[in-house]
């Protein structure tokens, strides 16, 4: 079922009184030293619409999937438009290639920052965009719990956290939208664009008009622009502008070649900026949608993927000082059907491709394990099964980021342990 | 009975909004004449097309068109009447072809900016209001977006105007086949290249979830076992497995349009962007859709019929539907009670011509609604078009309104997901939306993006100084009074409160200074809201 706000925030009022075990994480209100302090960045990358697994990292020289599919629908291992081959792929007696278009995706893998987990998904089997995203976003595994956990994982296991300074800005959704992974956080931003500034409209006189007319005000609407004036304040206060105030254009090192990403860059400078201004940030979001191809999958799944991988590998080489610090991971709410449909696409199917990038991480090979493509292992005989949670990773993360706060996160998951992605 | 009393000035200023784009200063006078009974009645039987005068207003909108040609030729730049509002599909839909004249995406989009301006401009004059309001709910219920795909585009004022306008006020089941034969959606959800052997499943997986039974009924953890959802063995299933969604597909299969494609060695599809079923493209074997058999090869269209019969008499659906009407007009704390009593009625005038306006009536006409106001947060175009409304703006829709709509978070005819925009406060109201929603408002007042200049002077109780004008505005917007608030507010314009009106009135930029103090004004936390 479907949660709005309002439930959302009646849950919280709930978890205040100290009810709801799956909110511990927000409960407990840690006071952290300073704002400005070096806290761990975990990057949530999400493909909207239910990224094409098999067609991210194809096992190429599997006769199943060839039968399956249209030549265009997957990644081959010779010929013009041959995938990057993957050492140490999700299963050594198969040739698994990686798409041809995610070159800066196999520098990353063949540098060890980038490692895959084939076959990850949700454990239910909901084939819905909208019931997986809210599953996902929320860190459960049944349906019936999105009624009872408003918050979202990624708010839960980072955890609300105040400073004696007073307002840090721990989480920014750089998609425009907060989306319910970071449900429940207090501080957290919508930013999609800092180009124009972050100043309240019409100057500062205009300004302080909006600050007397929102100061005291009741209700919701009041309480957002509240928040809104005071983090606004906080971040355009650090943005360069020339000598006619106008903000400066973002300002990337060399390497950071943003311009090939096309519109995933814009959400990918906003978090850098944010990284570089140092507010306290712990959790990002950025979106890239249009991953559900029922049709003309080929080229769109190309064009996609090229900018996923441009952009992940221009954010990356943009944050050098900071790759101690940050963790990337990359989920999609399902992957999609084996056999492809007459479209030229493919429709919803189970396991997915997740992705985790990192400066601690040991990357450059792929975990988890390939259930095979025979019809005895298909999910309901026609889908990839998933054979990891993908609590499981992201639990991972959260423990080795933040110190065992995966468990806030995905209360009631009976965790079998890391995956060993970290060194 | 008696005569109801007549309805005060925050009555109508909740009904206008929330069943409308706000009240006009003359809707004080001319409401309570009516009496909100009356004045439903009027708003759920509107003529078709617009009234006259905003058909002239629409004649005489012209809207800019800027680029440069990808073929040699001279820069296009010049204002355009809206000639696409009113064309017949296979009118515009060459323009996807055009290979001869200069011709650019800017061409083809053309037709949903012309669909997004008249929406503007209805917003803001038309006189029938609930009916503008309704058909912005089905364009968010049945999403097309118009920026993904230039053939969207080209259908739009189609689909705008013989599936969404026709059937707004009507019958659900009417509504549901013009959507399902729309080119627009058949493009969108890409029904329109679903074959038998594979076919694809997009449209039939949303038409389930999104367009009627609602994602409450997907009973996902049955799946393929279609005998263990409750009621189907008596032929009642309470929702839907993957199995429907897989047979709904199959029976869509072949309804499609006459985009060119070649049938086989000798024939091809005319090329006219309407409507077409393709027998052979047809999956035409037995199916079983929510535990109702379908005989083999059926007459041409008879699957998808039936497959929309059984979705629009489906009680999940009448439960969704109401529940989201509820939810625009009552918000989210619609009770049990009011849901099942318009659900009934949803049910009840199933044959009916004006099922969804008996629905809308009865929920408008609750008690519940009379006591939600404040509950809802102005969508960005409705606190566009209730400013303008208000302060008498005559508002002219153009590109820069546009895009400061999209800021804020609306951008018409262009969410990419086909949930539609959510109706759910907190989209509106994060960090970025709050500071667009105010530059919106600015904008307007300060004629930022050529909109027209706003002249409150015109509709305002005559004041003397600038601080009566900011009480007055302040009081409109039932916002508190407070003395600082309004020297901040005169000093902002660069007054003082006591300074005449008069003074400002008489400078060039004055009503741009009067405007701004509206603007402020408008910015509180009470306009925002319906």
């Amino acid at each position: 079922m479907r949660v709005t706000r309002r439930e959302i925030l009646k849950g919280l009022a709930a978890a205040g009184a100290g009810s709801i075990l799956p909110l511990a994480g927000l409960s407990g209100l840690a006071f952290a030293a300073d704002p400005g302090a070096a806290r761990p960045l975990l990057l949530v990358v999400h493909l909207r619409g239910g990224c094409d697994g098999l067609h991210l990292i194809s096992p190429a020289t599997d006769e199943n999937f060839i039968a399956a599919r249209a030549a265009e629908l997957r990644v081959s291992a010779d010929g013009p438009d041959a995938g990057f081959a993957l050492a140490h792929g999700p299963d050594a007696s198969t040739d698994f290639r990686l798409h041809a278009g995610a070159a800066g995706l196999a520098e990353l893998y063949k540098d060890g920052h980038l490692a895959f987990i084939h076959a990850a998904g949700l454990t239910n089997a909901t084939r819905s965009h909208f019931v997986a995203t809210d599953m996902i976003e929320r860190g459960v595994a049944n349906e019936a719990d999105l009624a009872r956990v408003p918050s979202g994982w990624l708010a839960r296991g980072i955890g609300s956290s105040k400073t004696a300074a007073g307002l840090n800005i721990q989480a920014v959704a750089a998609g425009g939208v907060i989306g319910g992974d970071l449900a429940g956080l207090e501080n957290v931003i919508a930013v999609p664009d800092l180009a124009g500034g972050l100043a309240p409209p019409g100057g500062p006189k205009i300004g302080s008009v909006l600050q007397q007319l929102y100061a005291a005000a009741p209700g919701e609407v009041a309480a957002a622009g509240r928040k809104a004036l005071q983090l606004m304040e906080r971040i355009d206060g650090q943005l360069p502008r020339d000598a006619q105030t106008h903000v400066l254009p973002y300002q990337p090192p060399e390497g950071a070649k943003y311009d090939a990403a096309a519109d995933f860059a814009r959400p990918l400078k906003v978090v850098a900026q944010l990284v570089k201004m140092e507010l306290g940030l712990e959790a990002a979001t950025v979106d890239i949608a249009n991953w559900d191809t029922h049709e003309g999958q080929a080229g769109r799944f190309r064009s996609l993927t090229e900018r996923l991988s441009n952009g992940l590998i221009a954010f990356w080489n943009d944050m050098t000082p900071f790759h101690d610090r940050i963790t990337v991971v990359m989920v999609s709410e399902f992957g999609r059907r084996l056999r492809n449909n007459k479209s030229g696409g493919t429709d919803h199917g189970r396991a997915g491709v997740m992705a985790v990038l990192g400066g601690r991480l040991k990357g450059g090979r792929c975990y988890g394990t390939w259930p095979g493509l025979q019809a005895a292992d298909l999910d309901e005989g026609v889908d990839l099964a998933v054979t990891t949670d993908y609590r499981r990773v992201l639990t991972e993360i959260l423990d080795h980021r933040q110190g065992a706060k995966g468990s806030h996160a995905f209360p009631g998951y009976p965790y079998p342990g890391p995956l060993g992605l970290f060194a | 009975m008696s005569k109801p009393p007549p309805p005060d000035p925050a009555f109508i200023g909740l009904a206008l909004n929330r069943l409308g784009y706000g009240p006009k200063p003359s809707d004080f006078t001319t409401f309570p004449q009516l009496g909100f009974e009356g004045w439903l009645h009027q708003q759920l039987s509107p003529p078709a097309g617009d009234d006259a005068e905003t058909n002239r207003r629409m004649a005489a909108t012209t809207l800019k068109i800027h680029y440069m040609p990808k073929t040699m030729g001279p820069m296009i730049d010049e204002m355009r009447p809206l000639s696409m509002i009113d064309a017949p599909i296979e009118t515009l839909w060459p323009i996807l072809f055009d290979h001869d004249k200069p011709s650019d995406g800017n061409e083809k989009y053309r037709a949903r900016d012309e669909v997004t301006a008249a929406t503007v401009l209805r917003a803001v004059h038309s006189p029938y209001q609930l009916r503008e309001m309704m058909v912005q709910f089905w364009h968010d219920h049945f999403n097309v977006d118009a920026y993904g795909s230039e053939q969207v585009s080209v259908a739009l004022p189609a689909y705008d105007r013989d599936v969404i306008r026709r059937h707004c006020l009507g019958n659900f089941r009417e509504f549901l086949e013009a959507v399902a034969t729309s080119t627009a959606m058949l493009y969108y959800l890409s029904n329109r290249s679903s074959r038998a052997g594979a076919a694809n499943e997009n449209y039939g997986r949303e038409l389930l979830e999104l367009h009627t039974l609602g994602r409450e009924a997907y009973l996902n953890d049955h799946y393929d076992r279609w005998r263990a959802v409750p009621g189907a063995l008596q032929g009642s299933p309470t929702g839907y497995i993957d199995q429907d969604v897989y047979e709904a597909a199959r029976a869509f299969t072949g309804w499609t349009v006459e985009d060119g494609t070649r049938l086989d060695g000798q024939r091809q599809l005319p090329n006219s962007g309407k409507f077409a079923y393709v027998e052979a493209w047809h999956d035409g074997y037995q199916k079983r859709v929510l535990a109702q058999e379908f005989d083999p090869f059926a007459p041409a269209m008879a699957d998808g019929r039936k497959v929309l019969d059984l979705v629009a008499e489906h009680p999940a659906t009448a439960r969704h539907m109401v529940t989201k009407l509820c939810q625009r007009i009552v918000g989210p704390e619609a009770s049990p009670a009011l849901v099942a009593q318009a659900t009934a009625a949803w049910q009840k005038n199933a044959k009916a011509h004006d099922q969804i306006a008996q629905v809308v009536r009865l929920i408008a006409l609750s008690p519940e609604f009379a006591a939600s106001r404040g509950g809802k947060v102005k969508r960005p175009l409705a606190l566009a078009a209730s400013f303008a409304r208000i302060t008498g703006l005559d508002l002219v829709p153009t590109p820069g309104l546009m895009f400061a709509l999209n800021n804020a978070g609306q951008r018409l005819f262009g969410y990419l997901t086909p949930t539609g925009l959510p109706d759910d406060n907190g989209v509106f109201l994060g960090t970025n939306d709050m500071r667009y929603r105010w530059q919106l408002l600015l904008g307007l007042a300060q004629n930022s993006w050529g909109t027209g200049v706003c002249e409150p002077s015109r509709v305002m109780m005559p004041a003397l100084t600038l601080a009566d004008g900011a009480r007055f505005w302040l009081e409109v917007f039932s916002t508190p009074v407070e003395p600082a608030l309004v020297d901040a507010m005169t000093a902002a314009v660069g007054g003082t409160a006591q300074q005449p009106m008069s003074a400002y009135l008489g400078q060039p930029d004055g009503e741009r200074r009067l405007a701004t103090l509206v603007a402020m004004a408008a910015m509180a936390p009470a306009f925002q809201t319906s």
